[in-house]
């Protein structure tokens, strides 16, 4: 080794040291102050106080954040008055709660709420169904990316500028009824709008990526192989579908019901705008109590605890149903 | 599969991707239309309707109103959310399933009943109506979906990078910030962006914990209900562009989190 080398060498090695010396000062100063090391030291010293410390905020987060509006909510269903007038104590009342069994203009709108919610929910399952099994199974892997953007960048765009978007469309001067008329189908605009009918289409376009996304990656799990294997033992394409493919897509099923269902109950401002008088909807009902009516926050807060109670009802047993099922279809 | 239900179901998948894009489309094209009234056919063509948007200082002041309460809730949900994965994605305690279960509960709540039982909760807790009230409420709503993206990036961490900067001499606090932080920092971007998404488009919280000053969905809201126009064509159009950017950026992102 020449001198020439040895002194290159040397200074590359003394350069590197330097570099990393620059990032170090940073934290070796942090780490050997005195202020510092008594922070961690009254923080990690102890592990029990250390997962005190690291739980404390999550566990009253979660309290007072996430159950405190819902229990508050229940809470002021049972009252006579809220806001509570100075100087007065609000009494107990079951008056909110029965209101609902007793007037046909609010059992009506639930109940509407309920089926249109499952009408909504079995559409959304058939019409993405293929979508998720085309891009899942039928489209190359490097390509799935773009496919899959392609169907997400509109779900991007916020629930009413897409509401709005299909006001446009179904307006009687709207895309449909001119497409319609120009090809000489219709003579009159046929009238979409304020209907069942425009609310659905409106409700499907909001709710489709919820169904989709967990149906994709279901659908994704499962093997070629097993397809292939049933294949040949001499299955057609439909006992394919019906005893392989579907039974193994459940899981996605039953989340993207699931979702779809407790999101499509809780839409209000779609319904406002795609749906007429005959088509209430109960989160209009609710909202009334808070809005129009003058305020009677204890029964709009009694009926939220109704559909709220109905709601995860009915979503918890199709999940006991759809869990057992699935076990028996596997075995 | 046959080469028929190949077929079908391409055809299947590009009348679904019409749909979506179909509607929207329609929109940003009505915004351009020379004439009060919504509604087909467009016979003459104008730019008024978007520069008008620039112009207005009140639409402006809804962009920027919308966009504080966006990123103030975003923040919020990141430190909430990320502190409560980093509680439940390693640790195994007593409680640890109820303390999931109430974490994800705001995100299946359907939304009227989510809007009015934070209504009623700001009322007690004397938070009047307003911005406070929307960004506190939004946060509520975000704080599931980042606990959820966050655990996912945990749980691959690799044990032993951990442990290397522990046996080099880092406490837990440095190897925090230094091997943890960096490695969920895809997955925050992603969250944030989400959070941004979810902020600024959602109507059903901003209106019912919202005061006077209306942010841009409940904006669009109450033009919509005295009439269609095109200049809540151009309005909406804009929030699209926004959200459309937001979301293409963080889909490159997004993408690094699940490779």
């Amino acid at each position: 080794m020449t001198m020439g080398e040895r002194t290159r060498l040397s200074s590359s090695a003394y350069g590197a040291a330097s570099a990393s010396g620059d990032r170090r000062p940073f934290w070796g100063a942090l780490v050997s102050h005195s202020g510092y090391q008594s922070l961690t030291d009254l923080i990690f010293k102890s592990p029990r106080r250390q997962f005190l410390l690291l739980a404390s905020l999550p566990v009253a987060w979660v309290l007072v954040a996430h159950l405190g509006p819902i229990l508050q909510m229940f809470w002021v269903s049972f009252l006579d008055s809220y806001p509570p007038t100075v100087g007065q104590e609000p009494g107990f009342t079951v008056a909110n709660w029965k209101k609902f069994f007793e007037e046909r203009i609010f059992m009506m709108p639930f109940f509407r709420t309920l089926i249109f919610a499952l009408i909504v929910t079995l559409s959304t399952l058939l019409l993405t169904y293929p979508v998720a099994y085309f891009l899942a199974k039928h489209v190359k892997r490097r390509n799935q990316m773009i496919f899959l953007l392609l169907i997400l960048i509109p779900f991007w765009v916020g629930e009413i500028v897409r509401t709005y978007a299909i006001m446009i469309l179904l307006g009687n001067n709207g895309a449909i009824n001119l497409l319609l008329k120009s090809i000489g189908l219709i003579e009159r605009p046929i009238p979409f709008m304020y209907t069942t009918f425009s609310m659905s289409v409106g409700i499907v376009y909001l709710t489709a990526l919820y169904m989709l996304l967990p149906l994709y990656s279901a659908l994704e799990k499962i093997p070629d192989s097993y397809r292939e294997a049933a294949a040949d033992l001499g299955a057609g394409p439909w006992t394919r579908f019906w005893r392989v493919t579907l039974p193994l897509s459940k899981e996605g099923i039953t989340s993207g019901c699931t979702l779809v269902f407790l999101i499509s109950t809780g839409f209000y401002a779609t319904p406002v705008l795609l749906g007429g008088p005959s088509t209430t909807v109960f989160a209009e009902t609710i909202a009334g109590f808070f809005h129009v009516a003058g305020d009677q926050w204890p029964v709009g807060a009694a009926f939220a605890s109704i559909m709220l109670i109905a709601t995860l009802a009915l979503t918890g047993l199709f999940l006991k149903v759809m869990g057992r099922g699935g076990k028996g279809l596997l075995q | 599969m046959t080469g028929n239900t190949r077929v079908l179901m391409s055809m299947i998948y590009w009348a679904f991707v019409i749909y979506l894009f179909v509607p929207l489309m329609l929109m940003v094209l009505m915004g351009f239309k020379a004439s009060k009234f919504i509604g087909f056919p467009i016979k003459a063509w104008t730019l008024e309707w978007y520069l008008g948007v620039f112009e207005s200082a009140e639409v402006i002041d809804v962009f920027a109103y919308s966009m504080t309460i966006a990123i103030a809730s975003t923040a919020l949900s990141l430190f909430i959310g990320t502190w409560i994965a980093l509680l439940l994605g390693p640790n195994r305690f007593f409680g640890r399933a109820a303390l999931f279960a109430l974490t994800c509960l705001p995100a299946v709540i359907p939304g009227i009943i989510s809007a009015i039982s934070l209504r009623i909760y700001a009322r007690l807790l004397e938070i009047d109506p307003g911005m406070i009230a929307i960004i506190l409420g939004h946060t509520v709503h975000n704080v599931p979906f980042v606990a959820l993206v966050v655990m996912a990036r945990l749980s691959t961490l690799p044990q032993s990078q951990l442990e290397a900067a522990r046996d080099l001499g880092a406490d837990q606090a440095v190897t925090f910030l230094r091997i943890t932080l960096p490695y969920l920092k895809p997955a925050l971007i992603g969250a944030a962006v989400f959070c941004l998404l979810l902020s600024f488009d959602d109507f059903v919280r901003s209106f019912f914990l919202g005061g006077y000053e209306p942010t841009l969905p409940v904006l669009i809201f109450a033009k919509l209900r005295s009439g269609m126009s095109p200049e809540i064509n151009a309005i909406a159009t804009v929030a699209l562009v926004i959200t459309a950017v937001l979301g293409l950026w963080a889909e490159r992102w997004t993408r690094r989190v699940t490779p």
